[in-house]
Formats: C-alpha cells, structure tokens, sequence
C-alpha cells in the first residue's frame, strides 16, 4: 500500500508539472491581446507598455518565466512557501489570496457536501425501495427539478425568498467562522443548500440505478434464500455494492468544486477560490490563473488517491501491491 | 404517461410561482419621498456611508495616485483622501467643472505670457496619520518627480510634460525639474514650455496632490504605493495611524495600510490632522464618519442591498432593467457623464476611405433606436457631433449636421451616390468592399440590442455588416495590425472638462501605437506609420487634424473653447471618423438612507464630499 501511495504521489507531481505547463502555454500563446495593455491606463504609450511588460517579467521567454514559475514553487518567493507570485491586478501575493480564499470554498464544498451525500443516498434507497410507487415518482420529481433548475436561477430565488423577503438568513456575503460561527452558517446555508440541490438529484437517481442493480445480482437471491432479513439484504448487501462508484463521484465532484463552484460563489459572493479562478482569466491575472489551477488539480489528484484508497476497504476484491 | 404529466404540471406550477416572485422583485420600488435637498434639517454628520462595487474595483495602478487612471478612483481621491493645489467644488453640471483653489491660496498667479504659474499654500495643511506633518511645497515637487520617474508608470504624465524640464528629468537627463521651483516652502511655481490653457485642470488630477517621499519614495514601481496612500484630504484610510513609517522596511512589512486590502475593501476614516478652516465647505461638506466600498461578485444583490437599506450606494452597470425597475425613483440620480459613445470607421479600410462612405452610414443609422438599447432617455442624449456639448461649454448645442436620431435614408442614399463604392450611382453601394464588412461589437447587453438595428440600417444603403461579438472586444481594435474596419464597442470620457482630453489621445495621428492604439479611425497616420505599425489598406492621403490639435492646445478661455467647437465641426462633417450615437448619463441608485445625495462632475461619481447619510 505504502509503495503504491508512493507511486501515486510521484505521478501527482508529474500531473501538476503537465498541468501548469500546459496552463502557462495557454496563456502565453493564445490571449489575443497583452496583459499589460490592462495596466498602461487609457492613453497607452509604447514606452508605457514595454515598462509594464518589463515590470511582469512578460517581456522574458517562455521557458524564462515558465522556469522562474517552477523555481519559485520549489523553492519559495520573497511571500514565502510555495512561491506563486503576485496578482498582475491588485499585488496581493497569490499565496496570500489563497490562503484567505481557501476556507470560503472549503466551507461551502463540506457543507453542501455532507447535504448532498445524505440527502441523495437516502433519496435514492427510499426510491429504490419504493419502485413505481407515488414516494418513488416524488422523489424522482425531485432529482429532476434538482438537475433541470439552474443553480444561478435557484440561487438568486433562495436569497429572493429567504434573505430579501423573509430576512430568515444572513444574505451574501461570508464571514469567517472564527468570527462568529453563527453568522458564518448563516451566511453558507443557503448556498450549502443550492448546490446540493443539484448534486443530490444526481446522486439520488445513480443511487436509485445502482441499487436497482445490485438487489437483482444473484448474491442478493443468495441472502434472500438464506433466510437474511430484508433490512439487512438492502443495506449490507445491497447498498454496500451500489456504494463504490458513489465514492469515486463523490470525491472528484469535491475536487472539482474546489476551482469550480463558479455559479454558486458569485450569486452568493463567496469570492472563493472559483470566482477568483474566473476572475482571474477575464483579467488576464496570469499568476492568480495559475494559483488555483495549482491548488485545483493537487485537489483532483489527491481526491482521486483517497478514493483509490477507500476502494479496497469497500470492495474486499480490490488490493494495492 | 398520466404521472409524468402530472409531475409536469406540478413543476411547471412550481417554477410559475418562482417566476412570480422574481418578477415582484423587478417592480420599481417608488418611496414616495425625495432625498432631502441640501440643508435640509435630515441632513447630518455622522453614519457610514457603504458603497459597492460590481465585481472589481477595476483599478489601473493599484490606487497608486501617481498613476491610477480610474475616473471612481479620481472621486474618492479629489472628494476625500487627497487634495490638490487647485480642485473643485464637487457638484455637478457646469460648476463643477469650476476650478477653485483647494491647498493653494487662489488658483495662481499666471505670469510670463501664460507660461509660468505661482501657487501659495495654505497654513494649518497636514499629512494625516502616521506623519501628521505639515505640508509643503517641497511634497508637491515630489509628486511631480515621481510622475516624472519612469519606472513608477504614471499613466497619465504625459499632460505633465508641458512643464519646462519635465522630459529631461524623465529621460534621466536631468537630476531636476527645472521648470518648478520651489523658493521656500510655501511657495511653488510651474514654468512651461509653452502656454497651455487647460494647465490649472491638468494640477487638479491626484497625481498632482502631495506626496510624502518618505512613504511614496519607498515605492519605485506601479501598483505598490497604492496600498500606503498617506491622506491629505478629510479622510484616510483606517489603520493608517499604525502604520510604522520611520523606515521603508518598517513600511513595506507592513503589506499596506490595514483598511485597504488591495482587492476588495476599503475604509476610510476621519483623518485626525485635516484642518476644515483650511477648506471650504462649498468643496467639502464631510458629513458621514466613514466610508466603506466593497467588491460583490453579483449586481442583483447590489441593487437588492440598495433597496434594502444595507448599503448607501452603488457602482454597477445600470442595465436598462435596473433603469426600468427605478425609473421615475428619486433614488435614481441623472447627471451628465461626460462621455461619448461611438461607432469608430477606421479610415484606412474600405469602403470606410470614402468620406461619402463615412457620411452614408451617419445620416442612415437611427441614433434613437441604438439609445433605446441603453435604456432609452434615461441612458443619455442622442450624440450629434463628437464632444458632449458641456465639454465645448454648449458652443454646439443644437448642433446636427445628420440629423436629430431618427436617420435619413434619402440623404444617405445622396452622399452614397457620390461614392466610388456606388457604380451605378443608384445610392446602394455595390462593392465588394460593403459586403460582410467585419464589425466588433461588446458583449454587454446594450451592445448586443445594437445588433439588429445595425444590420438593418446600413443594408438599405449596401453595406452589410458581419457583426462580431467579442468579451474583450477593445484589443482587437486596438491592435493596428488587425485593419478592423469598423466597431460599435468604443466610448470616451473626459479626463478633465478640457476638449483635448477628447480630441488628442483620439484623433491626434502622432499617437497611434501598434497596440493599445486608442486613434481607431487612424486619423493622421502616415504610410510610415502604417509601414511600422502593420496597418494594411488605403494609407496615402488619410486626413489629419494634428496641425489644428497643435494650434487649439496654445489658447485659452474662449478662444480656445472656439477652436476646439470648430474642429469638432470639422470632424463631424468633413474627416467623419465616427458615428457619435449616445451622450451617456452617469447614473447612479442610491438607497433611502441617503440624507443628501450631490453629483461631483469632475470625477464624474457621487460628491462623497457632500453625501450624508442617516445616523
């Protein structure tokens, strides 16, 4: 098991390597226009803009500032460790902004991520259980408009309703869990519960469809003709099988959410590491770009490493050697 | 079938009712009640007065006053945080555009044939906290220096290169400005290389105000000092006054000024050293104890914290649903804005290198059906020459060679015909060259309104646009090289209520650039130019008005408010780089708790200065 986390981590790197390669190239080959104009103000001289290019090393190589990137990850910048740079836009240290970002999305993907798990596993037993009854077709109602509505649509509805009209919860905004937990869950609750809107629809028809499945697998019949319990045929049996792609799901939709939950933190202006993902490309941040593409992709291979990992606790056939 | 359907209809009564609900939120929400005018008894100190800002700030030079060239950015500077030897009143319309003296006595002595002018500075001015030392003039030449030190990137010096001396310094050829002179430190003067009748304008600009070297002299490159702005206006930024500023070690360990992230708030506070006596309340008034503003990813919830009371005010795009859901709301504040929005011809392009071409399309596109994709009268008034008339001092009002919107086929088919582009002189252009004319157009909503009116208008005399929808569709135009014929995305504003701030970095042929190039229609270029900057297409004779830019620049007052009236006219009607459509409105939503609201035509943003708010 060690030699093979090893192994796993080894490639990690090479991952990350190719990804920020392939990152830094995008941005240095394709933007159709130079992210120094951004800073050379309205009336732009020559002189001006070489300065600007000159000020953020663009007018260096590739491979020279691809090498300084790699050299400062390594080994550190003057912010500290890992080196990631400064934000063409606003000089904050990108390790800075991450560091402040980090636990906005982190509380965001943990909450809704614990909403979404419950309330979809169970969604889909119920409705596994109750085939082609009303609960089933209800729940199925359900995961449909989960999946169909929108997350902005439903985002800008919840505040409508519970924020604007009812002032039930705090609105948008974040605040700091240290500073006050109440008003930290207040702030998230309705973004935990709009993103795990959709994800629970999703997770309740596979777990509806996996279980399904699994109860009509022979061994089923096995426990069943063994005289088991059908409580203990559906949950041990049963939704233990149906589980293992749940987990795999579960951990690269984490992953993902952690540079991707986009739509959710600019409706309820998380400003986390997703909106600065995006804002950062629109400003041709490239240093910020490249920050949370880091912290992304260390995210999905990480995620996908503990997932591989649980695997072989869920599934006694699967073993690492 | 029968449950599917059933479950239809139960979401499709579901979404209804949201959709209801949303809509209840669009309704204008009318109070019925004016915000108190000024004087009125509502009126007091105290409060904070919030602001936020749509997505970014959006600053330029990381609020650097040197070079920060953000018009917002110039309203919190001028209204609260730095002051200039000569300013304004902050209100708005015409005299708002006065200059009065700010941290010198009067607005200068003018002497040497308009060349050199003599300042006098106030007693009782100070730095706020940490330094909480008078200022000098020996500070103000500093600013200048360090507009004049390449490497800090003043965005906007070039206005300062008018005084004696000053490209000398920046070129590293001089150790000193000798052009200012400052006998003792209460005194500084300003001697040009020529007269220039907008030179008290270009003193008012931020970067102008003082600096003080000991803190802004640690900070050699752009985007840094931004964060230590050390006030000299009524209010500072909070945490100035711990701030350790006895080396630039202390200072730079200190990752800026606490009250002022870098990104996504700032909060101003009372500055404990600003002395009112030394103000004039017609300047400012400094009724709330704080100011904040704050970045919010989403706009709705902008105007829903406005509507609500959570925040005073607001600084994003009004759309035309935002000016629908508050039309006729005395939260909604109209000013001039100072700007022209515009369709650039980039006259080296064909069908664009025929003045007749150019005048065509003027007189056949309908200005009032493109305002009405802004919003209709409340976005602006139709534009009919190229400078907004309060810029020209009303010097041209009434002025509307093509007409008043509506358009006018008739006419634009006769100055077709007249075209090279219209063989059979039918008023139809029948070239190749006015067939899927490629055109750039924004990504906002208003733009895109554009779309149809713009493809209609023009087909009727032979010009059929391929219309082009870019997000950032400012770098292709920008970008010599790229010989984009025509663009519906660009719009100017004043940096100062001077005409030259319109029609210099404009139409000026000494200032194209290869890139970031702002002279879209390529006014002026030359093949050499052209040659240089890979510009392909019709370079020989394309007009210029730098000779006329040159001549206007020497005057002053009057003389030189006709000169630039004349050479819009000439613009307008004889070179027709453009189609002028909208003079935009500053708008702006404001929320009830707002006491009294005030417009500061400078900065074209609200009159912090003046604003109050309820306790």
């Amino acid at each position: 098991m060690v030699v093979y986390i090893l192994r796993r981590l080894l490639w990690a790197v090479v991952v990350l390597l190719a990804v920020t390669l392939i990152t830094f190239f995008i941005f240095y080959k394709l933007p159709p226009g130079d992210p120094a104009l951004r800073f050379v103000g309205k009336q732009p001289t020559t002189e001006s803009i070489a300065l600007v290019r000159h000020n953020l090393g663009l007018d260096q190589p590739f491979y020279v500032q691809y090498g300084k990137f790699l050299k400062a990850i390594v080994l550190g910048d003057k912010y500290g460790w890992p080196g990631l740079g400064y934000s063409y836009d606003s000089s904050v240290p990108i390790r800075d902004k991450i560091i402040e970002k980090a636990p906005r999305t982190l509380s965001l993907i943990v909450g809704a991520s614990i909403l979404w798990l419950g309330l979809g596993v169970l969604v889909g037993v119920i409705s596994a259980i109750k085939r082609r009854t009303a609960v089933d077709r209800i729940a199925m109602g359900f995961a449909l408009f989960g999946i169909s509505a929108p997350v902005f649509w439903l985002g800008l509805m919840a505040l409508f309703i519970f924020w604007y009209k009812l002032s039930l919860t705090a609105g948008t905004g974040y605040t700091p869990i240290t500073e006050s937990p109440t008003q930290w869950a207040s702030h998230l609750i309705l973004p935990w519960i709009v993103l795990a809107l959709l994800y629970a629809a999703i997770y309740a028809r596979m777990v509806r469809g996996n279980l399904l499945d699994a109860m009509g697998e022979d061994y089923i019949r096995t426990a069943r003709a063994k005289g088991l319990s059908e409580r203990t045929v559906i949950f041990h049996h049963g939704l233990r099988a149906s589980l293992a792609p749940i987990v795999t799901m579960f951990g690269l939709d984490i992953a993902l959410l952690v540079g991707g939950a986009v739509i959710t933190e600019t409706v309820f202006n998380l400003d986390g590491l997703g909106f600065m993902a995006v804002d950062s490309v629109f400003r041709q941040d490239l240093p910020a770009t490249l920050g949370v593409v880091l912290v992304a992709t260390f995210a999905v291979v990480f995620m996908n490493l503990v997932v591989d990992i649980l695997y072989a606790f869920l599934d006694p056939r699967v073993r690492y050697g | 079938m029968r449950n599917r359907r059933f479950a239809a209809i139960v979401l499709a009564v579901a979404v209804a009712g949201l959709v209801v609900a949303a809509g209840a939120s669009a309704r204008p929400q009318h109070s019925g009640k004016a915000t108190a005018k000024a004087g009125s008894s509502r009126v007091k100190a105290g409060g904070i007065f919030r602001t936020e800002w749509e997505s970014s700030f959006d600053f330029t030079d990381g609020f650097d006053p040197t070079g920060e060239y953000l018009a917002e950015a110039f309203g919190i500077y001028s209204n609260l945080l730095v002051r200039t030897l000569v300013g304004y009143n902050h209100v708005a319309g015409a005299p708002g555009n006065v200059i009065v003296p700010d941290l010198a006595t009067n607005t200068g002595v003018i002497t040497n044939g308009g060349k050199t002018y003599t300042f006098h500075l106030k007693d009782g001015i100070k730095f706020g906290p940490p330094l909480n030392r008078a200022i000098t003039s020996k500070d103000i030449l500093w600013a200048f220096e360090r507009i004049g030190t390449k490497s800090v990137g003043a965005q906007y010096g070039f206005y300062y290169d008018a005084i004696k001396g000053m490209t000398a310094f920046s070129a590293g050829k001089s150790k000193v400005i000798s052009g200012i002179k400052t006998p003792d430190l209460k005194t500084i003067s300003f001697t040009l290389t020529k007269p220039t009748g907008d030179f008290l304008y270009r003193l008012s600009m931020p970067a102008a105000g003082p600096q003080p070297q000991e803190v802004s002299g640690c900070f050699t490159q752009p985007n840094q000092y931004g964060r230590y702005v050390i006030a000299s206006g009524p209010y500072m930024i909070a945490g100035s006054d711990k701030l350790n500023a006895s080396s630039c070690d202390t200072i730079k360990a200190a990752g800026g000024i606490s009250g002022w992230d870098g990104e996504k708030t700032m909060d101003l506070v009372r500055n404990p050293d600003y002395n009112p006596a030394t103000d004039s309340t017609k300047a400012r008034e400094n009724f709330p104890n704080e100011f904040t503003f704050t970045v919010n990813s989403n706009a709705d919830d902008i105007y829903a914290r406005v509507t609500r009371g959570d925040i005073e005010e607001e600084v994003a795009g009004e759309t035309p649903s935002v000016l629908r859901q508050y039309h006729g709301s005395p939260q909604l504040h109209i000013n001039d804005g100072d700007r022209t929005w515009y369709i650039t011809m980039n006259l080296t392009q064909p069908p664009f290198d025929d003045v007749h071409v150019r005048r065509a399309l003027n007189f056949v596109v309908n200005r009032e059906a493109l305002r009405k994709s802004w919003g209709g009268a409340t976005a602006g008034d139709v534009a009919t020459h190229i400078a907004p008339d309060a810029i020209l001092n009303n010097k041209l009002k009434g002025y509307a060679p093509y007409g008043n919107g509506q358009g006018n086929l008739a006419k634009a088919k006769a100055e077709m015909k007249l075209s090279k582009y219209d063989k059979n002189h039918d008023g139809i252009c029948d070239a190749s060259a006015c067939r899927n004319l490629l055109t750039i157009t924004g990504d906002r909503e208003v733009e895109k309104g554009f779309i149809p009116v713009l493809s209609q208008n023009p087909k009727s005399i032979g010009i059929v646009i391929k219309d082009r929808v870019l997000k950032d569709a400012y770098t292709p135009i920008q970008t010599t090289r790229n010989n984009i014929p025509l663009s519906t995305r660009p719009g100017w504003g004043k940096d100062y209520a001077d005409a030259l701030t319109f029609f210099g970095p404009l139409f000026d042929g000494r200032n194209i650039i290869p890139q970031g190039n702002t002279n879209y229609s390529l006014l002026g270029i030359t093949p050499a130019i052209a040659k240089k900057d890979g510009v392909k297409g019709s370079v020989t004779d394309v007009p210029s008005i730098n000779a006329d830019l040159d001549k206007c620049s020497l005057l002053s007052k009057d003389p030189r408010l006709n000169c630039y009236a004349a050479l819009d006219k000439k613009l307008t009607t004889q070179i027709v780089p453009w189609v002028p459509y909208l003079w935009a409105h500053a708008l702006s939503v404001s929320s009830q708790n707002v006491t009294k609201f005030m417009f500061d035509q400078f900065g074209g943003t609200i009159a912090y200065a003046h604003v109050a708010v309820k306790s």
